[in-house]
């Protein structure tokens, strides 16, 4: 269980988080939406401190962080707790995409070679990239490096995996292979945090959706509820803004 | 021995005279250049049979031997090669008739060439394909791409190179004391030669030297700014 | 001036001067480990933005800089005795290699920290955030991911760093060391036929330039073997690929381009 309580943060004068709390189950998928600008990518970045959160707590199972003073070794631990899979998909240039994989297993893992190199074939055949292993990212094309990103997220076995906007840097037709492997992730009972700008998606895969902007949640609940019956104007203008959009998306 | 602080600042002043021999070599060594190099690095972008491979040669040689190597050649072997040729064509001209630091001149210009050939052409490499297609594609003409769309951006693109070079070339413009031009460099040795305060009279040449380098990056900076207006922001 | 010209001697002062090549690497070598060394010493407080350290290193950086070679040369072996004198150490008897050396290892450091800070910078950001979220410490998304792919960055630039170097040390000559240059001098004024031994002298540092350049140029090749190389077209202007290395490359801009 993931648990966000009060979490606030701010960039310089201007205040991107507003006391946010949000509860995200065991094998739960959440998908956040919102404006850009809203604060959604920051919120997910703040799970992994990727941006340190100006205050708050975040818990990952039994794990507890206080942001107003954690530690290295705080960081570090829920960091390994958690993984992300990023927008422009960040694969280490100078590593294959086995080796992309194998990497954490073998440097934070500390598992040994045969068998992290077991586990990250298994990982990859699994995203349909079994014969892909030696070949660098600059080789692959965008949807391929991002199923590899979404392998190396997995091999972690983190608590919880962060999608930032997966889909948003591939070219419309590579965008449904990587979705239907984050889909069938999820049917696996994977905890997960996606924010997307794919209300198909969100409508088929998500538990339950959120909907933030100006750095608070306005709105939250099962998809029937948050897309077809929105109780809060601001959600209702969103929704009305880019639903042309959710038809033609899968 | 004290460190002498008043013979610091006269050595300084008598530095002073020998600004202009300095910045005399830097500016005509880094103009010829600049011409050499634009010609040269054309010649091997566009492929120009027999000149093209002369000229990457020409490139090849001057990078890979020391700046000092080729003011003694200049010195030593074109006098020869004048004084050959005007006797053959009668001419009354003879070596002797070149003052010291025109050997500093031509020879600088060539080392200055080669350099600057590699900066024109990176510059006009930094500009992006899509830029000569969309002057062609509004119906400009080869040569009015160039001026007009391709050599404002290759500008601004080579600035910095432009601007290292200068500064290589004011530097550099310190060997003309292998033969016998007075520049800054070779006034400390003979300002310390009175009375053996080298340490003085090189810590004012370097003093010389760091202000016009500064001024040289300022200069450049401000100019960068100017041309590269449209470069601005964007990027992070 | 001098002997009639005569291509033989050219081939007979070869081996002449290359009896002092030895020198002239042990200078290159010697200072470009000084340099290195110095060069991350002075790259680490810029880039950890360290207060007064920084200051101190933008001030190195810039006066070795803004100063020619030479005068460095003069500077140090001039002035070091008598500044370290003061602190009562007497340097007046260390050889001079001492200060070749020593002065070509800091101007190199210079040009070796400006050259670590832009390759470091160079590397993507999501590396080191991709690096983190995957739980590494500091320490190793420094070791594994961003020093291997600054390194393949940095190799084209250091490849002209040494070659730089190796030219510059023709002047250390002019401290009474006898390197190259300084028995070509002899040589030519030994003979007369200074055409000769200079023409001989410049085919030697031409060799090494070629083959140190080749050599990196296969080490870059091992080190970027991840990204697609672009191929060489005919073409006027070639596309920029996004992201390549040598686009990266050209904003990186140490300013040693080997003048000199």
């Amino acid at each position: 269980m993931i648990a966000l309580n009060q979490i606030s943060k701010s960039f310089g004068r201007h205040q991107v988080l507003e006391n946010i709390s949000l509860t995200v189950n065991t094998g739960e998928v959440v998908v956040i939406l919102g404006p850009s600008g809203s604060g959604k990518t920051t919120l997910l970045r703040c799970v992994n401190y990727l941006e340190k959160p100006g205050s708050g707590e975040i818990a990952v199972g039994d794990f507890k962080v206080n942001c107003a003073q954690a530690r290295r070794s705080d960081i570090l631990q829920l960091r390994r707790k958690t993984a992300m899979v990023f927008q422009q998909y960040n694969l280490f240039r100078h590593k294959t995409a086995l080796e992309n994989v194998m990497e954490a297993l073998l440097v934070v893992k500390k598992i040994s070679f045969a068998e992290a190199r077991k586990r990250s074939v298994a990982l990859l055949e699994k995203v349909g990239l079994g014969a892909k292993l030696d070949e660098y990212p600059s080789r692959l094309s965008g949807g391929q490096q991002q199923r590899v990103g979404i392998a190396r997220a997995l091999a972690l076995e983190p608590e919880v995996i962060l999608f930032d906007e997966p889909t948003s840097a591939l070219d419309p037709e590579l965008v449904g292979e990587v979705l239907e492997v984050i889909r069938s992730i999820a049917r696996e009972g994977i905890t997960m945090i996606v924010v997307t700008h794919e209300m198909g998606f969100a409508r088929d895969v998500a538990n339950r959706v959120v909907f933030m902007d100006g750095g608070v949640i306005v709105e939250e609940g099962t998809p029937d509820d948050v897309f077809q019956r929105p109780k809060e104007e601001r959600t209702k203008q969103f929704l009305r803004r880019i639903t042309p959009e959710a038809n033609y998306t899968i | 021995m004290q460190l002498d602080f008043s013979f610091i600042g006269s050595a300084f002043w008598q530095l002073l005279g020998a600004i202009p021999t300095t910045l005399s070599i830097t500016v005509v060594s880094v103009t010829a250049g600049l011409i050499i190099g634009a010609i040269t690095a054309m010649l091997r972008m566009y492929q120009v049979p027999v000149l093209a491979q002369i000229s990457s040669a020409y490139v090849t040689f001057i990078r890979g031997t020391p700046m000092l190597t080729h003011l003694l050649l200049i010195y030593f072997g074109l006098p020869v090669l004048i004084d050959g040729i005007s006797q053959q064509l009668g001419w009354s001209f003879r070596s002797v008739d070149i003052p010291m630091i025109g050997f500093a001149y031509i020879s600088f210009s060539i080392t200055a060439g080669a350099y600057m050939s590699e900066v024109v052409r990176a510059g006009i490499l930094a500009v992006d394909r899509g830029q000569v297609e969309a002057a062609q594609s509004v119906g400009m003409t080869t040569f009015q791409s160039l001026r007009r769309i391709i050599f404002p951006q290759a500008l601004a693109a080579a600035l910095p190179n432009l601007a290292n070079s200068v500064i290589g070339m004011l530097h550099g413009s310190t060997l003309a004391f292998a033969v016998s031009v007075v520049d800054i460099n070779a006034k400390a040795q003979i300002v310390a030669s009175t009375n053996w305060k080298f340490f003085e009279a090189y810590l004012a040449a370097a003093l010389i030297f760091w202000g016009l380098t500064i001024l040289i990056e300022r200069v450049a900076a401000g100019i960068e700014k100017r041309v590269g207006a449209y470069n601005r922001g964007g990027v992070s | 001036m001098g002997a009639p010209f005569d291509i033989s001697y050219v081939f007979s002062f070869l081996p002449k001067l290359l009896d002092t090549l030895g020198v002239t690497l042990m200078i290159v070598a010697g200072s470009l480990l000084n340099g290195i060394l110095a060069g991350f010493l002075v790259a680490l407080p810029r880039m950890y933005k360290i207060p007064v350290l920084r200051t101190l290193a933008g001030i190195y950086l810039s006066f070795f800089r803004g100063t020619p070679i030479l005068i460095q040369l003069f500077l140090f072996y001039y002035g070091l005795p008598e500044i370290l004198k003061l602190v009562g150490l007497d340097l007046t008897r260390a050889p001079v290699m001492f200060f070749v050396i020593l002065t070509y290892g800091l101007h190199t450091g210079a040009y070796a920290a400006e050259m670590i800070r832009a390759s470091v910078a160079a590397v993507d950001r999501g590396q080191v955030e991709a690096a983190y979220a995957a739980g590494m410490t500091p320490y190793q998304a420094f070791s594994r991911i961003v020093l291997p792919q600054a390194l393949a960055i940095a190799v084209p630039v250091f490849s002209n760093l040494v070659i730089a170097l190796l030219k510059d040390t023709s002047l250390a000559f002019t401290l009474g060391v006898m390197e190259m240059t300084g028995k070509a001098q002899t040589l030519g004024t030994l003979t007369q036929h200074f055409i000769e031994t200079y023409l001989a002298l410049a085919l030697i540092y031409l060799a090494i330039s070629f083959t140190l350049e080749k050599l990196l140029v296969v080490a870059e090749r091992h080190l970027t073997r991840h990204e697609i190389r672009e191929s060489r077209s005919n073409s006027l202007f070639r596309l920029k690929k996004r992201g390549s290395l040598r686009t990266v490359m050209a904003d990186i801009d140490i300013g040693k381009g080997g003048i000199r």
